[in-house]
């Protein structure tokens, strides 16, 4: 039994790194109705400032402030250059765009840090692992699931309870309304899609202690990404979060059963929740 | 500028029409041998493919580009680590360029399939990896394995490792789920048995993995004596990286039972690498004449010790290069039969390659990690404590009939 | 309508002099598949990325038939387009009731799971190795081992694929595909059943992919596993949008221009994908309309200026 409890925990802390990618890249489906191909590059150019920065000031926390925030810079120039122009072109063009920066931004990770690999560790104080009764568990995958869940949380209470973020759910309802409305939907879509790239960024800084860098690390979370949007539904913010967590619990249980499934799980559950449930699991239109 | 000779400028032309696509204008001249390296430099083995071409020029380059009196061209193409893409690189390269013979690539399941056209278009194929097919199942005249037999790897590996640690009886199994983990994990089994093994778990993951808590975590709950991955390249980073991040590793040990070495470990951390147990095709410091003085040249002209990746490329070519010598003729039927049977001293040791199943028999090389206040330098990884060459029982092989031309 | 055919001949005879025939080939057969792509994509409005499903399946299926049953040419050839349609005909009739981003997601979560099953399924299919040993079995005493020979047949194939498709476009069926592009709403208050010829779309788009499919597998010996990845499902799209997905000449050019780009900058640069994905960004931001839509610029500019 602790096992299974063991394999939960893990799928949660797992699920909180997905409930935050699916999170950014759900804000852009819904808000700006574009599909980021680009979701995975930008989460790899969180990983890798976030060890670069480290590594050149010697402090994890404030590389942990500095490189999500970089990666929100980065997107800012991405829609303020590019994805601005896209918002009445189709889908297809919006698809043709991300993909090519998708690969720009990953090979030009490869120019400037090298194609190969290499380890970053947790900082000192949350290296080894932590005595939970029913298992040991490396503390920093809790203070990535603390982190995440924090995020996720503030990220939440912005979209809820400020204004600005009533006006960007306001956007995923009704465009022309909020235009009406005398407010600036430029701006919102620049804040929207750099706000996603943040999300991305931090998950990625967040995960370069646990999964190392490299250069196509972006590649295997842009597919989880779009599971969890689909899941949680577009542009739907808590169906999000509980479909990365659902997510990572799923693929922790079936891989305690069946290794060899655990991937394939995720794509059946999307097809299938897309069919049956176009608006998510938790969407209400 | 006014010193650009003619020449030169048709040669500049000749190379750009070649770059834009139009090669069958450059044809070949007959008087050149054309060696294709067929190397990744996109996709899952990007990182792997340039070094396979340092290794494979510089053994080109030590015999001054020529060999039997007539020049060499070396030509490389991107093989994507795709099988589609490879195997049209490969024909195109045979046709367009006139190549003959072809080294590489190093995904085996991609080399199987350029296997396939080595054996339609007749030219010589080397190889180094972890499919036992190309020297088992599916043999022909023109290809050859220079990697070990996984036989031969998980024999050493695991003899080596009970050496050391005859009280770890209960092993837990981290397998990649394809042909090459199949067969490593098939003898990593059989050998175990001998030494009264028990596998507590054996759990597979597909190509590619990168989230490999799961796997760990059930792994744990396993409490193994130790535990042994049978995977490659990223999938072993991440893999062992995990298995440290959740305190396995240094209290259990890590048997990375078909690493690359040096491309692998300097890729983890060496808080990472402690009581971490490698098997390989090669080490840098593997103690044949060969071996220093490579190392000692690539170290010099790169700045860090080769990996198993640029080794492989230049002892093949090496190896190539020797069935010339033997055969003393560059036609492709005859290299074949001076390559089958063939005897080398090389930076691995002494080598034959059987003329049956075109099987490399050669040593395997078995190291442990060290911490790091034992390192000497940054990319001192290991020492070596064993190395194997028994070769794989008749009884097992699949290559009944190599067949011929 | 001439000149565009002329061109087209043009280009087939003089593509094995300037490139190998192999790759010559490819560009034809992968414009095959484009063909069958921009009826959904160009003409219906469905992005699907989702057609190396189709592509993937009939080259597994009739790779495996000629290769294990020794069937001829001329029959794996049918039974791909059959595959390529049958299975089109399953993935259109869950997708067609999606519509937007849902709709894109869904190709692609199908495509997966093909993609996944090949990749089990290591006994038929050789998993990651890919399924090798596909013949190229002679037609009607022809040798298809030669590759010129076999580059003139699918050449002539490609040919007919494109005079079928301008027929289909031209015909009822593809005005009616056509004005569900334009306003779907619209095309269904006329009283068409919008469901049921988006469906007839996928079957014929599936029908060709099947085909390019399995020309494909017996050009290279081999089904690779990313014949059925959603790589291949996105290349199609990227080739067809740089070609100009708003005309029938679109995926056709699309095919020379991705294979011919990417395969030459392969061989100068190892970083190549650096130069395809500002190709892309290019196209979008200054292009949009491809290839065919800037010569239309251009030529436009060129007339004017007399």
């Amino acid at each position: 039994m602790s096992f299974v409890a063991a394999q939960i925990l893990n799928g949660i802390a797992t699920g909180m790194l997905y409930a935050l990618m699916g999170l950014g890249l759900s804000l852009i489906t819904g808000i700006l109705n574009i599909p980021n191909f680009a979701h995975g590059a930008l989460f790899a150019v969180g990983a890798y400032l976030l060890a670069t920065v480290a590594v050149a000031i010697g402090n994890f926390w404030i590389a942990l402030l500095v490189a999500p925030l970089g990666v929100a810079l980065l997107g800012l120039a991405i829609e303020y250059v590019g994805i601005r122009r896209l918002y009445a072109a189709g889908h297809d063009y919006q698809l043709l765009f991300t993909f090519g920066l998708a690969l720009i931004i990953s090979e030009s990770i490869i120019l400037i840090w090298g194609p190969i690999g290499s380890s970053y560790l947790p900082p000192e104080v949350l290296r080894g692992g932590a005595d939970l009764g029913f298992t040991m568990y490396p503390k920093y995958r809790l203070f990535v699931m603390l982190a995440a869940g924090l995020l996720v949380f503030a990220t939440w209470l912005f979209l809820e309870k400020t204004r600005y973020g009533a006006i960007m759910r306001a956007g995923i309802e009704n465009k022309e309304m909020v235009s009406l409305l005398g407010i600036d939907i430029k701006m919102l879509f620049t804040v929207a899609f750099a706000l996603g790239a943040y999300l991305a960024g931090i998950a990625g800084a967040l995960i370069a202690p646990i999964r190392g860098l490299n250069p196509s690390m972006g590649v295997d979370m842009l597919g989880i990404a779009f599971v969890v949007v689909a899941l949680g539904g577009l542009g739907n913010l808590l169906g999000a979060i509980a479909a990365g967590l659902i997510i990572g619990v799923a693929q922790a249980l079936v891989a305690a059963y069946w290794t060899e499934a655990s991937t394939v799980v995720i794509y059946a559950v999307m097809a299938v929740v897309l069919l049956v449930r176009p608006q998510g699991l938790f969407g209400i239109r | 500028m006014s010193k650009l000779s003619r020449r030169d400028v048709l040669k500049f032309g000749a190379g750009a029409a070649a770059g834009l696509g139009f090669p069958s204008i450059v044809r070949a001249q007959s008087k050149e041998i054309v060696i294709l390296g067929l190397w990744d430099q996109t996709g899952a083995f990007a990182d792997v493919g340039p070094i396979n071409d340092r290794g494979m020029k510089m053994a080109l380059e030590e015999r001054g580009m020529q060999i039997l009196g007539r020049p060499i061209k070396y030509i490389t193409r991107d093989g994507a680590t795709q099988a589609g893409t490879s195997t049209r690189r490969t024909e195109e390269a045979v046709d367009g360029d006139g190549a003959k013979f072809v080294i590489g690539p190093w995904s085996s399941g991609v080399a199987l399939a350029v296997s396939e056209v080595a054996k339609r278009k007749k030219v010589v194929h080397l190889f180094s990896g972890g499919t036992e097919d190309i020297s088992g199942a599916r043999c022909h005249r023109y290809s050859f394995q220079w990697a070990a037999s996984p036989y031969t790897a998980a024999k050493t590996v695991v003899d080596s490792f009970m050496k050391a640690n005859p009280k770890a009886k209960r092993w837990h199994l981290l397998v990649a789920d394809y042909a090459f983990g199949w067969s490593v994990e098939k003898y990593v089994k059989e050998v175990g048995k001998t030494h009264g093994i028990e596998f507590v778990g054996a759990d597979r993951h597909p190509l590619g993995e990168r989230e490999f808590s799961n796997y760990v975590q059930k792994a744990a709950a396993n409490k193994p004596d130790a535990v042994a991955m049978i995977n490659f390249g990223g999938d072993a980073v991440a893999g062992a990286r995990e298995i440290y991040n959740f305190g396995l590793t240094p209290k259990v040990p890590l048997i990375m039972t078909w690493s690359s070495g040096v491309e692998e470990l300097v890729q983890l951390s060496p808080e990472i690498r402690q009581n971490i147990w490698v098997g390989s095709n090669f080490y840098y410091t593997a103690d044949t004449p060969g071996a220093k003085e490579f190392v000692k040249n690539y170290t010099a002209k790169f700045g860090n010790p080769p990996g198993y990746a640029p080794s492989a490329a230049y002892s093949m070519t090496r190896l190539l290069l020797a069935g010339f010598d033997k055969a003393k003729s560059a036609e492709v039927q005859d290299v074949i039969r001076a390559l089958e049977g063939i005897e080398v001293n090389d930076i691995v040791g002494r080598m034959r390659m059987d003329a049956a199943t075109h099987q490399n028999i050669r040593p395997y090389f078995f190291m442990r990690c060290k911490s790091k206040d034992a390192m000497k330098h940054a990319t001192d990884f290991a020492d070596i404590i064993a190395t194997g060459d028994t070769p794989l029982p008749k009884e097992y092989g699949a290559c009944k009939d190599i067949g011929g031309f | 309508m001439k000149r565009p055919f002329i061109l087209i001949m043009v280009a087939i005879f003089l593509l094995p002099l300037a490139v190998r025939p192999a790759i010559a080939s490819e560009i034809w057969i992968f414009a095959i598949f484009g063909l069958g792509l921009n009826l959904l994509l160009g003409y219906t409005g469905l992005l699907s990325f989702g057609q190396s499903t189709f592509f993937g399946s009939a080259a597994y299926v009739a790779g495996w038939l000629m290769k294990i049953h020794g069937v001829n040419a001329f029959l794996a050839l049918g039974i791909g387009v059959g595959v390529g349609a049958a299975s089109a005909a399953v993935v259109g009739y869950l997708c067609v009731q999606r519509s937007g981003l849902y709709f894109i997601m869904l190709t692609f979560a199908l495509n997966q799971l093909f993609y996944f099953t090949a990749y089990q399924w290591t006994s038929v299919t050789g998993g990651e190795d890919g399924m090798p040993g596909v013949p190229r079995p002679a037609l009607l005493g022809i040798d298809f081992k030669d590759p010129l020979i076999y580059y003139a047949f699918v050449s002539l194939l490609f040919l007919f694929c494109l005079w079928l498709m301008k027929r289909i476009v031209e015909s009822p069926l593809g005005k009616i595909l056509q004005a569900i592009r334009e306003n779907e709403v619209r095309a269904e208050a006329v009283g068409y059943n919008v469901p049921r010829f988006k469906l007839l779309a996928f079957v014929i788009g599936g029908a060709f992919s099947g085909l390019a499919g399995v020309l494909y597998a017996m050009l290279f010996g081999i089904v690779p596993l990313e014949a059925i990845s959603f790589v291949f499902s996105g290349n199609v799209v990227f080739a067809t949008l740089i070609g100009g997905s708003g005309s029938l000449y679109g995926p056709v050019i699309g095919s020379f221009v991705f294979i011919w780009l990417s395969e030459s900058m392969s061989t100068v640069w190892a970083r190549w994908p650096l130069l395809l994905g500002m190709a892309f960004v290019i196209v979008v931001l200054f292009l949009r309309g491809g290839v065919v839509e800037a010569w239309h610029k251009l030529s436009l500019k060129f007339f004017l200026r007399k």
